[in-house]
């Protein structure tokens, strides 16, 4: 009986304390954008083959937003989070960040900043090595650019946190084309990445598209907007082909906002799930080509103005819904996930690749330039499947942010998120919008999360050295984070 | 009256045949192009049946009236003209015969030649946006054939107008506007754009099991993802006046117009705000046309984010006319949407207009392979049927011991229910054996080229993948898919069928996949006999 009491005196306290946490308090906004345009020649990553970039088409920036909750005078709770023009967010960069700050603002908890990536394919390698046969000389060093990194995004964090004030915040939701599906279904099962509709045996497009643009302006007490996030499915990859430094779309989007809005706007560029989606046209391609060039726009200025608008009128909707307490909670844990079982097939194939890549490369080490990276994709594999040798059940312990702020929640997640994965979180959050944050963070090797049709249709985003996660995994991803968020709506 | 509309069927069938080919496919460069527009009010006066639900609706009023928008377009100079009309009705369907023996688009052009015998049936295409709110134009049976009581008990006595009488006044009405936007024909010029809106959404959830529900809760640890594809992308097509006058748009949109789907008051549905704010933005002159791509799988109803999408709502300062799934607030909601992708290229419009454009037609009879069903699929509507039956028996029985009930508000409802869903069951029975004596359906398709634009039709409630697979592999710029030419069922996809949800089942289903290749292959020769 008295065992009974004390469960139930605990189970009030235990409520109290968590309804205490989730009452509002005034926020706090600090903003800043900083360059981090790299030092040329500089290796630029995201295909196979190695591109050196010799020209800045754009620069490079991460935009910085901390969002801190104050209780006379004493924080409650506090955000970091960061939006960067790169292709992924190595782990071990976050640890070089945090320490960082740490040094810098000694009072921060620097496990509450986050980083995500717009992944754009024409900047920087961040991957300390094994990426790709950079030149030792004549282009600015990997380990270079991490410290000049790691250097700016520091300081823009620490300004950001200096800077910040009273503010409000106001949420939207609206819709823009910009991000299309790019894996193809065919009549005899198999699915291909980014290749072509225009056949008989074109079926229909795998997975889904999502349209949604979801936007948060933030303004300073005097009323200015001072920052905005802006969420969209899709990668910035719209010239990821190039041999240059390039913000893709994201650039003109912040040009034509900044235009509109004041040159001091910090924007963030979120990436919503979106491991399947391209900003590239994959059918009735003529038709949207057709109406870019009457209007004399190149592609990503087409993206820009379609975003643009989308953010306008959201804007126009939700801004006179500003919200100066808003319910804030920063939730953060490490989710185990199971990774992808890697078969005997898989080993032998990949094993077989490898080293067929280095007899070519000892034979011609020019080789390495289109080879080194698709080799070191592979052996990724094989070490993977020699691990599952001592340990047949691997996880990966994935860092997940939750926050609920106001009526909508944040998620985030290290991966290409395939859109189902996102649409599922979306649908069963109680959340009223849902902002799914993906590639915060990259493991190495693996980073696409792809759906059940996906892996049975095969295709780059799909086979298991993309993967280092599955289907399985991807549904324990969904499961954990819909929890966590719910968690935070207990009315 | 049956004989009357198989006979009528039988003369256009022989036409057809007679004349496979009713406009050259062979563009001059003289191609001056004469535009006419005109507005059938086709709202009955009178109570009428509402399509679109198993259970019978007797309409309650008016909400916003239902009518037909008429485009008469001629090119070319002289007596060898090229002429198309193309008529878009806020109706579910066009009745053409193929399903029961009501065939509105055949009285339609019979009643329009008599007006104008100029023109000739291929010439005059038919489309309905698919409102859920309008006339029921499916059946000339009786009406207690259809939906198993009488409408003299359904309108509890009251003067109700039959299905069939409501044909011959639609028809009628459509006719003489036809005739009034022929003879209004001028010079004109066209545009055409594409631009983007979002209105529709997949409607068929794929769950872990592997089967999908159609309008189920994507809440839910089961749900995997949405079956199939959307498509936001908009088709336009301005025409201009010689002063460079907008006279009016067809807009082509991947929505049937169902968001009042359950309304017992009579409505055009979303088609309806549209035109009322695109007059607001261009003048009450302004003709629309509003055509649904290939939007088998879709609906304009919210299936994710639906409180996100409630608040825009009464943001936008719709709170008055409700807000949330089937509210005036998410009409006007898709209005805007749709009026602002108008609007957004309208000024390139503007600059880029044809005065001269290639101006090609076909129409053509194809024969798609019905649906091979199996003795299981049989088997399991019969016993459904069966479980209907006796449930419809049950509220006949319980409405001869109680006659009062007819006084009820709406009684008829749930029987109405029980006896569309036994019928049903029993098609299915039908379709298994028609498919081995007659495996194949006789469909019509038309296909029009404008400029560098194609329009091409059919009957179906048409999955979006094949409208998809059209527009990947035509050689037009843009590619308008028209469903609902005709009377309309729903053209699934092989993964739709192993999904098994609604518009996937036997009982919804005329056609296969196999007939889908068919009809998207077959489609494909006719456009490219324009290019």
């Amino acid at each position: 009986m008295v065992s009974t009491f004390k469960y139930f005196i605990a189970f009030i306290v235990g409520v109290s304390l968590h309804l205490h946490q989730l009452e509002a308090s005034q926020i706090y906004i600090g903003a800043q954008s900083v360059d981090i345009t790299p030092e040329l020649p500089v290796a630029v990553t995201g295909q196979f083959h190695l591109r050196i970039a010799t020209e800045a088409e754009t620069p490079l920036t991460a935009n910085i937003l901390v969002l801190e909750s104050r209780e006379n005078n004493r924080m409650e709770e506090l955000a970091v989070m960061v939006s960067c023009d790169v292709l992924y967010i190595p782990i071990d960069l976050i640890a070089d960040l945090r320490k960082s700050v740490k040094q810098r603002i000694p009072g921060l908890d620097v496990n509450k900043i986050f980083l995500n990536a717009t992944h754009t394919h024409t900047a920087p390698v961040l991957a300390e090595e094994g990426e790709y046969w950079i030149p030792k000389e004549g282009v600015t060093q990997v380990k270079d650019y991490r410290l000049f990194f790691v250097e700016k995004v520091t300081e823009g964090i620490v300004s950001a946190w200096n800077s910040r004030t009273e503010g409000s915040v106001a949420w939207g939701l609206s819709y823009a084309v910009a991000g299309y599906n790019r894996r193809i279904a065919y009549s005899d099962g198999t699915s291909g990445m980014s290749s072509k509709t225009n056949l008989r045996e074109f079926v229909n497009l795998e997975g889904s598209e999502d349209h949604d643009i979801n936007t948060l302006f933030f303004w300073n007490k005097e009323g200015k907007l001072i920052s905005m996030v802006i969420g969209v499915a899709s990668p910035s990859q719209e010239v990821e082909g190039r041999h240059a430094v390039n913000a893709d779309f994201w650039h003109p989007v912040r040009m034509g906002i900044q235009e509109k809005f004041g040159k001091e706007v910090c924007i963030l560029g979120w990436v919503a799930a979106a491991g399947d989606l391209t900003p590239h046209l994959r059918y009735r391609k003529a038709a949207d080509d057709r109406m870019r060039e009457l209007r004399n726009l190149s592609r990503i200025e087409e993206l820009a103005r379609r975003i643009i608008i989308a953010v306008e009128e959201a804007y126009e909707t939700v801004k006179t819904e500003k919200q100066v307490t808003p319910i804030f909670k920063h939730h953060i844990e490490k989710v185990p996930l199971p990774e992808r079982w890697v078969t005997e097939r898989d080993f032998l194939d990949a094993d077989a690749f490898v080293s067929d890549a280095k007899k070519q490369i000892a034979n011609d080490p020019k080789a390495s330039e289109r080879l080194y990276r698709r080799m070191k994709w592979q052996e990724s594999t094989v070490e993977r499947y020699k691990k599952q040798k001592d340990n047949p059940n691997p996880v990966y312990g994935m860092e997940l942010h939750v926050i609920r702020l106001g009526d909508i929640a944040i998620c985030t997640n290290e991966f290409e998120l395939f859109s189902d994965f996102g649409i599922r979180m979306i649908a069963r959050s109680k959340a009223l919008q849902t902002f799914v944050v993906q590639l915060t963070g990259s493991p190495g090797w693996g980073s696409y999360l792809p759906t059940v049709k996906a892996v049975q249709g095969g295709a780059y985003s799909a086979v298991i050295h993309s993967t280092l996660i599955g289907p399985e995994g991807g549904q324990k991803l969904v499961d954990r984070t819909v929890e966590v968020i719910n968690g935070l709506w207990p009315e | 009256m049956a004989f009357y509309f198989k006979l009528t069927s039988s003369i256009f069938l022989l036409a057809f045949l007679l004349f496979p080919v009713l406009a050259s496919n062979d563009p001059s460069f003289d191609e001056t192009l004469k535009v006419g527009w005109a507005l059938a009010d086709i709202t009955p006066d009178r109570p009428v049946l509402i399509a679109g639900q198993f259970h019978a609706r007797l309409s309650e009023g008016v909400l916003d009236p239902v009518s037909a928008t008429v485009l008469a377009m001629e090119s070319g100079v002289g007596n060898q003209t090229k002429k198309v009309v193309w008529i878009s009705c806020d109706l579910v369907g066009i009745s053409d015969g193929t399903r029961g023996g009501a065939n509105i688009r055949d009285r339609i052009r019979e009643q329009v030649i008599r007006l104008e015998p100029s023109l000739s049936p291929g010439q005059i295409i038919i489309n309905a946006t698919h409102t859920h709110a309008a006339p029921l134009v499916s059946s000339v049976d009786k009406i207690e054939e259809v939906y198993g009581v009488s409408l003299e008990k359904i309108a509890s006595g009251g003067d109700a107008m039959p299905p069939a009488e409501y044909i011959d006044f639609a028809a009628d009405r459509i006719a003489k506007a036809t005739k009034e936007a022929w003879n209004s024909r001028k010079k004109g010029g066209v545009s055409f754009g594409l631009a983007h809106a979002v209105v529709s959404m997949n409607r068929l959830q794929a769950l872990h099991t592997g089967k999908s529900v159609m309008y189920g809760n994507t809440n839910n640890p089961d749900f995997s993802h949405i079956e199939g594809h959307e498509d936001h992308s908009l088709n336009l097509m301005y025409f201009w006046d010689e002063n460079r006058k907008l006279t009016g748009l067809i807009i082509n949109v991947a929505a049937p117009s169902q968001v009042s789907e359950h309304s017992y008051q009579l409505s055009g549905d979303f088609w309806h705000d549209t035109k009322e704010e695109l007059k607001k933005r261009y003048g009450m002159d302004i003709h629309i046309l509003g055509q649904a791509s290939a939007a088998g799988d879709l609906s304009p109803h919210v299936m994710i984010g639906g409180k996100a999408e409630e608040r825009m709502q009464r943001l936008l300062g719709f709170e008055e006319d409700g807000t949330g799934r089937g509210s005036l607030g998410q009409r006007k909601q898709i209005a805007l949407r749709i009026s602002d992708a108008v609007t957004s290229i309208y000024p390139v419009m503007k600059d880029n207009i044809n005065w001269n454009p290639e101006f090609a037609h076909r129409v053509a009879e194809l024969q798609l392979s019905r649906r091979l069903l199996s003795i299981e699929d049989v088997t399991e509507a019969k016993k459904e049927a069966e479980e209907w039956q006796k449930r419809y028996q049950d509220m006949l029985d319980d409405l001869e011991k109680n006659p009062e009930k007819i006084k009820e508000a709406r009684w008829y409802r749930d029987i109405t229910i029980s006896h569309s869903r036994l019928r049903r069951g029993l098609v299915v029975k039908e379709r298994y054996e028609l498919e081995k004596t007659e495996p194949k359906l006789p469909i019509e398709v038309h296909v029009l080229r404008i400029g560098e634009a194609v329009f091409a039709t059919n009957p179906f409630e048409l999955y979006l993948d094949y409208g998809m697979q059209m527009k990947a592999r035509s050689p037009a710029t843009q590619t308008f898919i028209v469903q609902l030419t005709g009377s309309g069922s729903y053209l699934p996809t092989k993964r739709s069928i192993a999904g098994g949800a609604y518009g996937a089942v036997p009982a919804s289903t005329l056609i296969g996949p196999e007939g889908g290749r068919e009809l998207v292959d077959q489609t494909l020769s006719l456009i490219e006999s324009l290019w």
